[in-house]
């Protein structure tokens, strides 16, 4: 029996990290891995999913050249090709995962482990059983689709993300279930390449937690497109028996102005992720675990049984890629005998659509649920001479200023290059900084981050290119 | 079992540990000291509460650890380590769940960080490291933003409180006072070196900080005390009946009161961060305190509307108080002005250091029998100096000056006091 350490189950972008870390800190480290080096996030998420909204966008704006004075012929689409490069792009980064864990004297292994006790685990790989031990162990399992008994995913036309990502023949009418962010990404992706593509969302809002003014933005897009937006509207059932049969399904859906029928030559179903929590002895160790399969941590990473941690999705909300990292590291010191705890003030997050939507700190409802006096600056993109010389003055950038003591506690930000906009406005929250600490720091003309600086004079009625009469 | 850091005393939320007694591995008695703790008061010992092996420590030395957090695990006596051996050779697997005791869970949300917290994550790590809950920390920075070194002073135990002596699980606790006069000289050619921690640590970081914001100046005038010397002598018939021990500071507070209402500025504090001067409505006087443990200042509320009997008793009991150790941290809160008394051991006069970011405090002195001119003849009078240490970003010397002349005004002629 192999002794290490620590031992990670897991090597997607929470795992990996961590065990990298551990290994940097003079650790005997193994992961163990069941899928693909790298995870989720990695092979069938954020990374192709963003080279496919990418490689979708850019044949969109070919269509808008012409404004420019730019005359192009109809562009031709070889989906086939796409998907090569898209996965040509994956390989890259995968193996350099692979790499890495080499590169750091990080035992990999392959297969699938189950807990025999709370430091020994049983893996089980293609070349047979073995049993490892060590002191610690992190659970960094992450999490999967959720799948609905009525529309059952075959991996031809009932598809969940990563099969939608996959697509070697562009869908004529493309149907999306769940408009949370994975639907309206690889929706608006299709849409762009041509797809007629149809949202049918249960709530009565797209995208539940972003605040309704920013997802607007995003709906006039979408109208552009030709996509069509159902809220408040149900799937009951397919009509056909055996769908993976049929070339065109209907889905029957229930809306607000009663039942309807929806055609598609392909359904995504993207209505949710459960953790893998499962399938990992947990019940035998005593880790527990809650009603929805989560595994709840103290903010040290540690779950209750000593030695057992867990980082990332496996552990719930939010299930975000960085925050597992976040989380991996700080595990990785915890185990090295630092004191580490999740201290941060904010999980930013980035929605991929067009444009862009991106958020860190608090939404103006939560700021009023914790009683926080706040001001609000909003600058319109159009205002910003980048974003209209790019082509792109659409949405805005809204702040909220703590009026206690000036400090920014939340941004939020629909329009061109949110998702790298977003990261100085996270660093101000981290760092305390005060509305005076922003207009005070020079941003480079003519850029996009010019917006935040002007959105937080603003909010105190002094911007130099919008106008805003003072009040009283 | 875990043994958490006990309950020492009213108001004590943390302790350093000074030394560890006994080491890791090592057998430990019931009762047998294992660790000294120091609060803001008192060093004290805390015994174990059961006889076994010191299994893991959980504090160094020169750590604060809270009250209620595990600070060492004693194995009892007679039992196995509970730690799991990853091969067992014998029972079932199955019916074992859990392999250790489970611990609660917390979520991440209980001590998520506020947003009100003005620190940078940096900061906000050392905060953690220190075991600070930076939430509590007063920031020293613009709209009191949280500063590493605010929070280094919040660890060294910069809110004073009062130990209990004897409390349940520390009962055998015995106070170790560290002080000047208990040391003993280290030897010939050695070098001794003491920790600066706990009530020291706190005196030196609030002195330094003191003197580093205040402008401070020291205003110096002398007083005829005959009459106040007589005064009390008249009285102390009356005390003795009372039981209260009759000082000379109750007369001094007597006369400051109606001067520090007519120089409103002498009994304000300077708020630096919002560059605002404060002036204070009420008149709380705190009596600079020598204590084994260091000096503490404990307050008299309201002092204006007390007689001379309630401003004696009062500053016997909270002396008291101060020099056992079991000063309420409310009696240190709230001093506008403060008096220190050097003239009790000797010397001429003192310059005082300001207890900031109150802007002034009074040196009284001793009262000696000096030759003095009256009219044309010499003639012995009781003389005291007055010493008054200001910060002159508040108030200038004429003020200062114009302040001790009418101290010197009530003071020489007690009776004008009826027309304050």
């Amino acid at each position: 029996m192999k002794t290490f350490d620590a031992i990670v189950i897991g090597a997607g972008p929470g795992g990996y990290p961590c065990a990298i870390r551990l290994a940097q800190e003079g650790k005997k480290v193994a992961i163990i891995e069941k899928d693909k080096w790298g995870g989720v996030c990695l092979n069938v998420g954020c990374i192709p999913s963003k080279a496919l909204i990418h490689a979708s966008s850019q044949f969109n704006k070919l269509k808008h050249l012409d404004e420019m004075g730019i005359q192009t012929s109809a562009p031709k689409l070889d989906m086939e090709k796409m998907q090569a490069w898209k996965g040509g792009v994956v390989k890259q980064l995968t193996q350099g995962v692979s790499g890495l864990l080499k590169m750091n004297a990080v035992t990999a292994i392959s297969g699938n482990a189950v807990f025999k006790d709370a430091h020994t685990l049983e893996i089980t790989g293609a070349s047979g059983k073995e049993t490892i031990t060590a002191k610690d162990i992190v659970i960094a399992t992450g999490s999967r689709v959720v799948e609905i008994p009525i529309l059952k995913f075959n991996g031809k036309n009932v598809l969940d993300s990563t099969q939608a990502l996959d697509l070697k023949k562009l869908p004529k009418q493309f149907l999306v279930i769940g408009g949370g962010f994975i639907g309206l990404e690889i929706g608006m992706a299709y849409a762009k390449l041509g797809s007629k593509v149809t949202i049918v969302e249960a709530l009565d809002q797209l995208l539940a937690t972003v605040e309704k003014e920013l997802v607007q933005v995003v709906e006039k897009k979408m109208r552009e497109l030709g996509m069509t937006v159902l809220t408040s509207t149900k799937a009951v059932g397919l009509k056909e028996k055996d769908p993976a049969k049929e070339s065109l399904l209907h889905l029957e859906v229930e809306t607000k102005d009663g039942k309807k029928t929806l055609e598609a030559d392909a359904i995504l179903v993207s209505v949710g992720r459960k953790p893998n929590s499962d399938g990992l002895g947990l019940e035998k160790i005593g880790v527990k675990t809650d009603s929805r399969g989560n595994i709840p941590t103290d903010n040290q990473g540690k779950t209750n049984v000593p030695g057992v941690w867990a980082i990332g999705d496996v552990t719930g909300a939010p299930q975000l890629a960085h925050r597992a990292t976040q989380d991996g590291l700080l595990v990785a010191a915890n185990i090295c005998g630092e004191k580490a705890f999740k201290d941060y003030k904010t999980v930013p997050w980035a929605v991929f659509v067009d444009p862009e939507i991106a958020t860190a700190g608090l939404t103006e409802k939560e700021a009023k649920e914790k009683g926080i006096p706040y001001k609000v600056g909003k600058f319109p993109f159009g205002a910003n001479g980048r974003a209209l010389s790019t082509n792109e003055g659409h949405g805005f950038l809204k702040v909220l200023i703590n009026e206690k003591n000036e400090t920014v506690i939340g941004v939020h930000i629909v329009g061109p290059e949110a998702s790298n906009l977003i990261a100085e406005a996270t660093l101000a929250i981290e760092m305390g900084a005060t509305a005076e600490d922003l207009v005070r720091t020079i941003h480079t003309h003519p850029t996009l981050p010019e917006a935040f600086p002007e959105a937080v004079e603003l909010a105190f009625s002094k911007a130099i290119h919008v106008f805003k009469p003072k009040r009283g | 079992m875990d043994f958490k850091l006990p309950d020492i005393g009213e108001g004590i939320h943390e302790g350093e540990i000074v030394k560890w007694i006994v080491k890791q591995g090592e057998k430990v008695a019931a009762d047998q000291p294992m660790v000294e703790v120091m609060t803001d008061k008192a060093t004290v010992e805390i015994p174990s509460p059961i006889a076994g092996t010191i299994d893991t420590v959980f504090a160094k030395e020169g750590e604060t650890i809270e009250v209620g957090k595990v600070l060492v695990v004693i194995r009892e006596e007679g039992k196995a380590e509970a730690a799991p051996a990853p091969a067992q050779k014998t029972a079932p697997k199955a019916a074992t769940p859990a392999s250790r005791e489970v611990t609660p869970i917390e979520t991440a949300e209980s001590k998520a960080i506020p947003f009100d917290v003005l620190a940078t994550p940096a900061t906000r790590k050392l905060a953690r490291d220190l075991d600070v809950d930076i939430s509590t920390v007063k920031g020293s920075g613009l709209h009191g933003r949280v500063t590493k070194e605010d929070v280094q002073m919040a660890a060294s135990g910069q809110e004073a409180a009062a130990p209990r002596p004897s409390h349940t699980a520390v009962s055998s606790t015995s106070v170790v006072p560290h002080t000047f006069q208990t040391v003993p000289a280290p030897q010939r050619g050695a070098l001794q070196t003491i920790p600066l921690r706990g009530v020291r640590k706190k005196i030196a970081e609030a002195m330094q900080h003191s003197k580093r914001t205040a402008a401070h100046f020291t205003y110096v005038e002398e007083v005829d005390m005959s009459a106040v010397v007589a005064l009390r002598a008249s009285v102390l018939e009356e005390a003795k009946r009372r039981e209260v021990k009759l000082s000379y500071l109750p007369f001094i507070i007597k006369a400051l009161i109606p001067c520090l209402q007519e120089f409103p500025y002498l009994n304000s504090s300077l708020d630096d961060e919002k560059e605002q001067i404060v002036l204070k409505g009420d008149y709380n006087i705190g009596i600079a305190t020598d204590t084994p443990n260091g000096l503490i200042v404990p307050v008299i509320k309201n002092a204006d509307q007390k007689n001379i009997w309630q401003l004696a008793s009062e500053i016997s009991v909270l002396a008291e108080k101060a020099r056992t150790g079991k000063v309420a941290l409310d009696d240190l809160k709230g001093g506008t002005f403060t008096i220190t008394n050097a003239g009790s051991i000797g010397g001429v006069f003192a310059t005082p250091v300001i207890n900031h970011p109150e802007v002034a405090i009074l040196g009284v002195n001793a009262i000696r029998k000096r030759p003095v001119v009256k009219g044309d003849q010499i003639a012995i009078a009781d003389m005291m100096f007055l010493s008054l240490s200001v910060d002159h970003r508040v108030v200038d010397g004429a003020d200062a000056a114009r302040f001790m002349n009418r101290m010197v005004f009530f003071l020489s002629e007690p009776t004008r006091l009826v027309f304050a």
